[in-house]
């Protein structure tokens, strides 16, 4: 009490200093100030100037991926230098290049893409689907020869927040998870414009809890959403929504919540995969394997993929899980599995690279193949989004939220 | 995370979770995934907001939440009521997004969001210790204001400076609009900044989000959304 007390005085004494020197200098700040009003107008002093520092990392940073067997496609998202990036499906970056240069980029202002964080190839136009996140409304569509500052072929205005994708070409319906609403929203999937859902799951009932990777198992007609537990607690029957005020906060833990293929409303999840068993720890994009019924989740915290049984339920430990240091994985948000090869691509944010995988690896093991987008030996930064920025005074430290 | 504030006098810093309506208070040394030191959180604190103020000399947070701003004893923790809410008709507050805070003239600062149609941003000042419904001592808006939406703020006790982050429209990528600004206490109206860091070439600014002040460096330090980049600038004729 007595330090704290004393810290306070300390801060009261060190700001009465700054006035003081303030009150020094006001005579000269006053004469300046008369000067700019003059003529009743102030005009504005432009400090036009070049920056004596710039933190800033110069390479992409991967945050989902996509990937196409059958036309060698691995289109990389990057919420970094907001680009769409299309790499051979088979590049392997060797250890002594720099990184590997993609077949296209796609980026720009003309985009409407910019914090990406959701990837998808259209199976048979082969056209490239993305998702915006907190900075841009749009879920942008480009044709297979897009390139460069160009429009997309056509737009939706996506909810504020949107995170994951995923499609029944079945019945040519998109599912989108919002992260913001605590909701998915299923569109057409050539919806575009302002077009509304078809149906949304939203509500008190659904346990969705900051919403990110979404994966749809066609042959038992379920949903699976991974969950961050940024709840929002409401009461019986609210349909809840951003900042709804009938709610507060929680912090549940991580999950993953099951639901019907056709849900809508404010239902309830059939059942969840949650606990300290699980090792979920910011659970992102996610894929299931519908011949092996097995369940991959990119664990973005816990630098891991997990594999779970698509029928597991409860506090259950994953089957498999690749982590270590030989894997290369970093701060992984995104994944995607590719059937036809038995593999699966995992973006590791933090080292600017895709690390492609058997489908059936465990442990700490080497990828089969990386494709980088930066050095090997260079830092990721892992800016985005920073949408402030703090100073601590003591250490002489910038802290940059993302 | 839209903010975060350090804590000089007892070394700590704080943090807003929207999306767990949760104000997060760290040891500024924290690193890792190392727990918050104290959450405040639950059904009589009502977090609406993503950005917050710190006042360590009285120990307060202020948090926007559109039409209100809530008050909070700094060393709360748990499911606490906020101990002054600034909200009414007098206050004219609307979309009110950020907040600074300023201990030693007394002097709390709200900035205005804008998004779609809505009307432009706006700088309202308030009494420090203002509760309920009254009325904003100065209000800095209009076109000549150049204010369309604002980011995070600082203040700048000693020369009575608000400084803005104002990243234009938001639904442009590169608005043209976007730029840092610096008002004082004594602005009221439709009065231009005295001051403005421009986006352009030369500053290389492209949609500042984000700004801390470092006094004794005299430097202005700016987030940049469109960048990813965080670039201090020496400015010390504002300090």
């Amino acid at each position: 009490m007595i330090n704290r007390r004393r810290k306070e005085i300390g801060l009261l004494t060190a700001v009465c200093a700054g006035l003081v020197l303030f009150l020094s200098h006001a005579g000269s700040e006053v004469s300046a100030l008369v000067l700019q009003t003059s003529n009743g107008i102030r005009k504005p002093i432009a400090i036009e100037r070049a920056p004596q520092r710039v933190i800033k990392d110069q390479y992409p940073s991967f945050s989902a991926v996509a990937v196409d067997a059958d036309s060698n496609m691995l289109v990389v998202t990057d919420e970094n230098l907001f680009q769409i990036l299309e790499y051979d499906r088979r590049e392997n970056t060797p250890p002594q290049a720099r990184l590997s240069e993609p077949k296209r980029i796609i980026s720009g202002p003309n985009t409407r893409a910019e914090m990406m964080c959701g990837a998808y190839i259209d199976p048979v136009t082969k056209e490239i689907y993305v998702v915006n996140n907190d900075t841009q409304n749009w879920l942008p569509v480009f044709s297979r020869d897009a390139r460069g500052n160009v429009a997309p072929s056509r737009y939706l205005a996506a909810p504020h927040g949107t995170f994951g994708i995923a499609v029944n070409e079945e019945s040519q319906q998109m599912f989108l998870t919002v992260q913001h609403q605590n909701s998915i929203v299923v569109y057409r999937k050539q919806a575009s414009g302002d077009e509304k859902p078809l149906r949304t799951i939203q509500g008190s009932e659904t346990q969705l809890e900051d919403p990110h990777g979404i994966t749809l198992d066609l042959k038992n007609k379920l949903i699976y959403v991974s969950n961050f537990g940024n709840a929002q607690v409401l009461p019986p029957g609210s349909r809840g929504g951003r900042r709804a005020p009938e709610g507060y906060g929680k912090f549940d833990p991580p999950s993953i919540t099951v639901y019907p293929l056709d849900a809508s409303g404010n239902v309830k999840p059939l059942w969840t995969i949650e606990g300290p068993h699980t090792m979920m720890n910011w659970p992102s994009h996610i894929v299931l394997h519908e011949a092996r019924q097995e369940l991959f989740v990119a664990n973005d915290a816990d630098d891991s993929i997990l594999v779970f049984r698509a029928t597991d339920k409860g506090d259950v430990a994953p089957i498999r899980m690749i982590k270590g240091p030989n894997t290369g994985i970093k701060n992984p948000p995104g994944i995607a599995l590719d059937v036809k090869n038995s593999e699966i691509s995992v973006v590791s944010m933090g080292t600017h690279s895709v690390l492609i995988f058997p489908v059936t690896a465990n442990g700490d093991v080497k990828p089969s193949r990386v494709v980088r987008g930066g050095p090997s030996n260079q830092v990721a930064l892992n800016i985005g989004n920073p949408g402030a920025v703090g100073y601590d005074s003591k250490r002489d430290q910038i802290l940059v939220p993302n | 995370m839209h903010d975060i504030r350090y804590d000089e006098v007892h070394d700590e810093f704080f943090v807003v979770n929207p999306f767990a309506e949760a104000v997060l208070a760290f040891r500024a040394e924290s690193s890792g995934q190392e727990s918050p030191v104290r959450i405040i959180q639950g059904p009589h604190v009502k977090i609406g907001g993503t950005r917050l103020a710190v006042d360590p000399v009285h120990n307060e947070i202020f948090v926007p939440d559109a039409t209100r701003i809530r008050v909070y004893p700094r060393d709360a923790n748990g499911d606490v009521a906020p101990i002054r809410i600034i909200e009414g008709p007098e206050t004219q507050l609307a979309r009110a997004e950020s907040v600074a805070v300023d201990p030693v003239n007394n002097i709390l600062v709200v900035g205005f969001n804008k998004v779609g149609d809505e009307p432009d941003g706006a700088i309202f000042m308030f009494n420090r210790t203002d509760n309920g419904n009254v009325k904003p001592r100065a209000v800095i808006r209009g076109p000549k204001s150049e204010i369309i939406r604002i980011n995070q703020m600082a203040v700048y006790p000693p020369k009575k400076l608000i400084v803005a982050a104002m990243p234009g429209i938001e639904e442009m990528m590169e608005p043209p609009t976007a730029f840092l600004g610096v008002w004082t206490y004594d602005d009221n109206g439709e009065v231009p900044p005295k001051w403005k860091i421009p986006i352009g070439p030369k500053t290389t600014l492209k949609k500042p989000f984000g700004v801390v002040l470092n006094p004794k460096n005299k430097e202005v330090i700016i987030s940049d959304m469109r960048l990813n980049a965080v670039l201090t600038f020496s400015v010390p004729e504002i300090f």
